[in-house]
């Protein structure tokens, strides 16, 4: 797993550095933005971590560089900028991602894995929280490690909600993934199959849990 | 008196009527005046002729004078029909002849001057005027007094006088005030480059220190102040780049080594120091965020083309908080609103003002409780929880800058309730604090309603059911 961090400030480089390896990532840091787009152009990597204020450009231009060429190889900009215009200028620009340091090294590899997971980077089949396992090319669910039944439409909510662990997913995002499957739902089908999940991950002693935030949507995390 | 107006064109229009008012008083008083000077005049010289007339027949014989008047002549002095009279007095102040039938003179009293002596006077109903005029007749000195009744129904000249009034006079008021129309237009016009300037002028704000006033069409006199005002800009823009410019370096430069602090303490060993190290950073990070924020906002100017969603807002912030709420144990709500709400306002901006208000709700609601975060179509935002509420003296207090309840307590910079002050403050909006029945805390951010933009004014809603990259669009200071 290569990753590109591109950052002139040499110790907090080094220090990044030691804690991505240790989390098992490959490392290469480059500390100007002319350097790193001719490594972009010879190297592929699965992440690029691109601070902005580099010596000789700005970092934006380095993103900019890489989506005309039509490198859409993640970005993650972890930046010292962080008023609200420069956040949404660098979005716009196309990153992925926009962390403001400081940023703890769990929640940079967590935000990492996010973008390695995402649809259209799938690596890896299988989506893993607590001791809940998702295989989503045989749609089987094991939890410890053994295969548990579960209905189709339960199984596609509970994909959407690790896919995005963590994170409030909307309902009506949730419900148009139930049109997708192709049949008349009701309105409230969407509550319907979230009781149902979580009273299955109950049953077989999930470590999971499905939060409900009333108004907004729902929410996957591990039970405390 | 003091009275006064802040408006040129008042101004003008204000002292115009004061001046049309003695205007229309004065000149028809004045030309009455040269009118009556002129028509006296006359009426003198008419009297001279009469007299002169007179004289013409007038002849000595034999030690005595003699009046012949032609007929014609001697009709306008008829008694009968009342008009002229005259008589004819010689130095003794004797009556030598007369148009009446009583042979007496018209003024009894004559003077006997040398020059002519006009007399104005009334009998009774009528309204004489007169003139004795001497003359020489074969080395007599003689008076020929002539008379006319003004009143008479044959006489012209003094209902043109009268009826000046009426019928003349009052058309200088129309005339006067179509000038003051006139004068106003002109005015208008000769403002209109200063009013333009001053549209512009008004969209001037810290993030658009770059307009200038135009100083091409500018009237001469007020370009001294236009000019004063480009130059006060200049100025205001060198002011408002250094301060971002220092926040930009001050970001750079506190938040990099607490950085460097922050990933050498995650690579500790010892699990122990380490979380008490990082909490002791993420508490000054935090700081350090708000205060930058802070110096952010000062310079925070809403364009007008920006709109924000108040419920899109809302949803977002609740997604966002959602995580740290549940890691409390504690929940969150977002009560469907049942219209669109939208407001002339930075969607970014507002979202760290409801942010801070449920961030602050979430310290204070017990664990097992929600925080509830409502959007009303007055417009407003609602953020209630179940905590303790908040003290009558208290409340206006916990909007001020570094303002602690508990100075003790550890993650609180009291900056961010001052941070919604001033979010709010820049959307013409007020926020405030009330306890709710149950006894916890109600804040609401509330917005003019001149703040709300008309839902057919804009372009369609995100489609539904695309991703959502929620945490992307709520700052993360």
């Amino acid at each position: 797993m290569a990753l590109l961090l591109i950052e002139d400030n040499e110790r907090l480089a080094s220090l990044l550095k030691q804690g991505l390896e240790r989390t098992g990532f490959k490392v290469d840091v480059i500390d100007t933005a002319t350097d790193s787009v001719e490594a972009l152009a010879a190297i592929k990597f699965e992440v690029v971590i691109l601070d902005l204020g580099l010596p000789d450009e700005d970092g934006l231009s380095v993103l900019k560089t890489m989506r005309q060429r039509g490198d859409m190889t993640p970005v993650i900009v972890m930046t010292a900028r962080g008023s609200l215009r420069e956040r949404v200028e660098g979005l716009d620009s196309g990153a992925d991602d926009y962390l403001v340091k400081p940023v703890a090294l769990e929640e940079l590899v967590a935000r990492i894995n996010a973008l390695l997971r995402r649809p259209g980077n799938l690596l890896g089949s299988a989506l893993r929280l607590g001791n809940v396992t998702l295989d989503t090319a045989g749609r089987q669910v094991f939890v410890d490690d053994k295969a548990q039944i579960f209905g189709a439409r339960e199984v596609a909510i509970l994909e959407h909600l690790l896919r995005r662990s963590g994170r409030v997913i909307p309902k009506k995002f949730l419900e148009n993934s139930l049109y997708g499957l192709g049949e008349e739902i009701s309105s409230n089908a969407v509550e319907v199959y979230v009781h149902r999940l979580r009273k299955r991950l109950a049953e077989i002693g999930a470590t999971v849990q499905v939060q409900t935030v009333r108004g907004v949507g729902y929410m996957i995390a591990e039970a405390k | 008196m003091t009275v006064r107006f802040n408006s040129v064109i008042w101004r003008i229009a204000v002292l115009h009527i004061v001046a049309v008012a003695a205007a229309s008083i004065a000149m028809p008083i004045i030309l009455y005046y040269l009118l009556k000077t002129t028509v006296n005049d006359l009426q003198q010289q008419a009297l001279r002729a009469q007299a002169e007339d007179i004289s013409h027949y007038l002849k000595e014989s034999g030690g005595r004078l003699q009046l012949r008047l032609p007929t014609g002549l001697a009709g306008n002095y008829a008694e009968d029909y009342g008009r002229n009279a005259y008589a004819i007095l010689d130095a003794a102040g004797g009556t030598v002849f007369s148009s009446f039938a009583s042979g007496e003179p018209i003024l009894k009293a004559d003077p006997h001057e040398a020059v002519p002596f006009y007399f104005h006077q009334r009998q009774g109903p009528a309204d004489i005027i007169g003139a004795s005029i001497p003359f020489v007749v074969n080395d007599r000195r003689v008076w020929i007094q002539v008379s006319e009744d003004l009143s008479h129904r044959d006489v012209l000249s003094d209902n043109v006088v009268s009826d000046f009034f009426p019928r003349v006079g009052w058309i200088t008021a129309p005339i006067l005030l179509v000038l003051l129309l006139i004068e106003i237009a002109i005015v208008r016009s000769g403002l209109k480059p200063v009013i333009t300037a001053s549209h512009l002028a008004a969209r001037i704000g810290p993030a658009t220190t770059d307009i200038r006033l135009p100083e091409s069409k500018i009237p001469g006199e007020i370009l001294p102040l236009v000019h004063a005002i480009n130059a006060a800009l200049d100025r205001l823009e060198q002011g408002f780049k250094a301060q971002r410019e220092f926040t930009a370096d001050a970001a750079h430069e506190l938040r990099t080594p607490l950085a460097i602090l922050r990933t050498n303490v995650d690579l500790i060993a010892d699990q122990e120091v380490a979380k008490a190290l990082r909490q002791d950073i993420d508490m000054m990070s935090r700081l350090v965020d708000q205060l930058l924020n802070f110096a952010e906002l000062e310079t925070l100017v809403i364009r007008a083309s920006e709109i924000a969603d108040l419920h899109a807002v809302c949803t977002e912030v609740a997604s966002y908080m959602a995580p740290l709420a549940a890691k409390q144990g504690k929940g969150l709500a977002v009560p469907d609103c049942p219209t669109r709400v939208l407001i002339h306002g930075n969607a970014e901006v507002l979202g760290q003002a409801v942010r801070n208000l449920v961030e602050n709700a979430l310290v204070h609601t017990p664990s097992g409780t929600a925080v509830e975060i409502e959007v009303t179509a007055e417009p407003a935002i609602y953020v209630r929880d179940e905590g303790s509420g908040v003290s009558e003296a208290e409340r206006e207090l916990i909007f001020r800058r570094f303002w602690r309840r508990d100075r003790r307590r550890r993650g609180s910079s009291g900056l961010g309730l001052s941070i919604v002050s001033r979010i709010a403050e820049a959307h013409n909006a007020t926020v405030s604090v009330s306890n709710r029945r149950s006894g916890g805390a109600e804040f609401v951010i509330r917005f003019d309603r001149s703040s709300v933009v008309l839902s057919n004014n804009v372009g369609a809603e995100r489609p539904a059911g695309e991703p959502p990259e929620l945490r992307a669009r709520v700052p993360t200071g």
